[in-house]
């Protein structure tokens, strides 16, 4: 069995350790700087094994040395803005938490991948890039699958047929930044522009664009999980499994799409050493437009830690 | 449990069992007239049970009364291909055998709805909704599921990509005649004609054409049956949980398509009712021209049988 280490045992990291004991997929280690919730989450989600019949093995601690060896770090760390806090505020201190977890990975699970999930998960990619040195390729942030899936469920709701049969291709950071490619989403292979009115489509587009805003707005005092955990599961198995699927995640582009040397959400073929390709699309020049647009948010939030010194 | 009969339990109506059975979403009755070999495959397959997780029952008979209260009825009876054989050259033979199931049919599952995998297809799935005068909605052939399964399997080993989302429309009659759209073959939503040359694309289409007698070449006293099983499988599956998939399957028309009174492959949305959809594309005029040769065989095959 390999092993994955998930920082945080927030809501979403053992949520992601509960999608890989459902499918078997790995050995998972939950770690969180908080005594007893990684123990406790891990060992309530071990004692529901026998009905749920899985034997992977899950532990909980609260001692990054229980990280090593690990295949894969799923890093989902970091705290919520709270009352008062400045985005700048939280920015900077969830920048220095993922350095410093960045650093232990590095130290623990040296051969590690590592799937990013803190946002602005572009930005703490290259942070941990910058930090741990790995290699490119070993180093991947979980982006447009969220945002696909999202998109995949309306668009199936919208036609009455099975999520099954649909496909989506969304590109860039989540939210403001996406940058959806309907003409490469689809029903069993069908271009969803050949099923669907521009104006469905366009209502689709902006409900993925705030589908984390929907859910929070529902929540109130948290945000969605099950669809992000389910997002970054599909990566660690996809890795875990060798599937060479391929996905859009954030990755190190070095001139691709005409990017260089910043993380950006692209496809990507993900297999055992993590990103094995970057896909290469045909844009229209709007789609790589707002593809380069997203490109310079990144851009301008590492000059920001730069000029802090986190970086 | 909702019930699905298998009429056939040969290797394709026996792998179908195996396949519900695995997934456990119905309980089975496999029939067929040889005595004591559904009875003798179901038992098996129970018996695998405890170890595989399941807990629908999979029975056998050589009683076709035993498919009363069957909400889906699978036809796989007749004969198959020999190596060298057509499909179109079973016409007649499984004819007959149609013939005996169809009154059985409307006597003890009037309801039910139909999956026709006899061979061939098209054809006889044709004659099953005319000569039964079954409600074309629920009267299907399993076709394109399982050419569209085989193109992603080549897609995916070309482009070593895995094949979960590959996606891939065939269209028109399951012989010779398919009609491969590759603009609508997929990995994650990227047509293929973006990620293979022109030239890879048609040897896959080729293969994919031929790929009924290519297993048969191997196996030579059997055809293939674990991909059509699935295929079945897949459909039964849509139907028992409503789930409202888009599947490529040979739906009788009804003016879609400019087609009137044949069945065919296209793609339709499949629920608890059967065909509830039948999606037309646009299609270009050279796909239009090979939908129409498609047609032209199917129609002349339909032509030769009494109904």
């Amino acid at each position: 069995m390999k092993k994955v280490t998930i920082i945080g045992a927030g809501n979403v990291g053992s949520s992601v350790a509960l999608y890989l004991a459902e499918h078997k997929i790995a050995d998972v280690y939950l770690v969180d700087i908080v005594e007893g919730l990684p123990e406790g989450k891990a060992l309530d989600a071990e004692e529901a094994a026998p009905i749920r019949r899985y034997d992977i093995e899950l532990r909980g601690c609260t001692d990054f040395s229980c990280m090593v060896d690990s295949d894969i770090v799923v890093i989902t760390a970091g705290i919520a803005r709270r009352p008062g806090m400045s985005r700048d505020d939280l920015l900077n201190t969830n920048a220095k938490i993922i350095k410093s977890v960045s650093e232990k990975a590095a130290q623990y699970a040296p051969n590690s991948i590592i799937i990013m999930v803190t946002n602005p998960l572009d930005v703490m990619a290259y942070l941990t890039l910058k930090t741990t040195g790995f290699a490119l390729k070993r180093i991947v942030g979980m982006a447009g699958i969220l945002d696909s899936i999202r998109f995949r469920y309306f668009v199936s709701n919208k036609l009455g047929i099975s999520v099954i049969d649909t496909t989506a291709m969304v590109l860039g950071g989540h939210g403001d930044s996406m940058v959806p490619l309907p003409r490469y989403s689809t029903v069993a292979g069908i271009p969803i522009t050949e099923l669907m009115s521009k104006d469905d489509i366009d209502k689709i587009i902006e409900r993925t664009r705030k589908g984390g805003a929907e859910i929070v707005g529902y929540l109130k005092t948290g945000s969605a999980y099950y669809a992000p955990a389910a997002a970054v599961a599909k990566m660690v198995e996809c890795i875990v499994r060798d599937k060479r699927r391929i996905l859009p995640c954030s990755a190190y582009l070095r001139g691709e799409y005409g990017i260089e040397g910043l993380f950006v959400g692209v496809p990507v073929m993900l297999g055992k050493n993590g990103v094995e390709k970057i896909i290469e699309l045909e844009l229209i020049p709007e789609e790589r437009e707002a593809l380069h647009t997203s490109a310079s948010a990144v851009k301008t939030v590492i000059e920001k830690l730069e000029n802090l010194g986190i970086i | 449990m909702k019930k699905v009969s298998i009429i056939g339990a040969g290797n394709v109506g026996a792998n179908a069992a195996f396949y519900i059975g695995e997934k456990n979403f119905a309980d089975v009755m496999l029939i067929d007239v040889v005595e004591g070999r559904a009875k003798g495959k179901a038992l098996d397959l129970m018996e695998a049970a405890p170890v595989r997780y399941y807990d629908a029952k999979i029975d056998g008979s050589d009683n076709i009364e035993d498919i009363a209260g069957s909400e889906v009825v699978v036809i796989t009876a007749g004969h198959v291909r020999k190596p060298q054989m057509s499909r179109l050259d079973l016409l007649e033979t499984n004819a007959k055998v149609i013939d005996t199931i169809i009154p059985q049919i409307k006597q003890y599952a009037p309801g039910a709805i139909l999956i026709n995998i006899t061979e061939p297809v098209d054809a006889l799935t044709c004659y099953i909704w005319k000569k039964g005068k079954f409600d074309p909605k629920k009267v299907i052939g399993m076709t394109g599921v399982l050419d569209t399964t085989r193109f992603r399997e080549f897609i995916s080993k070309e482009l070593q990509v895995s094949t979960a989302n590959t996606t891939a429309v065939v269209i028109g009659g399951h012989h010779d005649y398919m009609v491969i759209i590759p603009r609508y073959a997929s990995v994650e939503g990227i047509p293929i004609t973006q990620l293979l040359p022109q030239e890879k694309i048609d040897n896959l289409v080729k293969r994919t054409r031929a790929a009924g007698s290519e297993i048969l070449s191997y196996l030579k006293t059997a055809t293939a049956h674990y991909a059509p099983a699935a295929a079945l499988a897949e459909i039964v599956e849509a139907i028992i949980k409503d789930s409202k998939r888009v599947l490529c399957v040979s739906a009788c028309l009804q003016g879609e398509y400019d087609v009137k009174d044949l069945c065919l492959g296209v793609p339709a949305i499949i629920g608890a009712k059967g065909v509830e959809k039948v999606i037309e594309l646009q299609l270009t005029i050279e796909e239009r021209h090979q939908f129409e040769e498609s047609v032209a065989v199917i129609k002349n095959a339909v032509d030769t049988l009494e109904i």
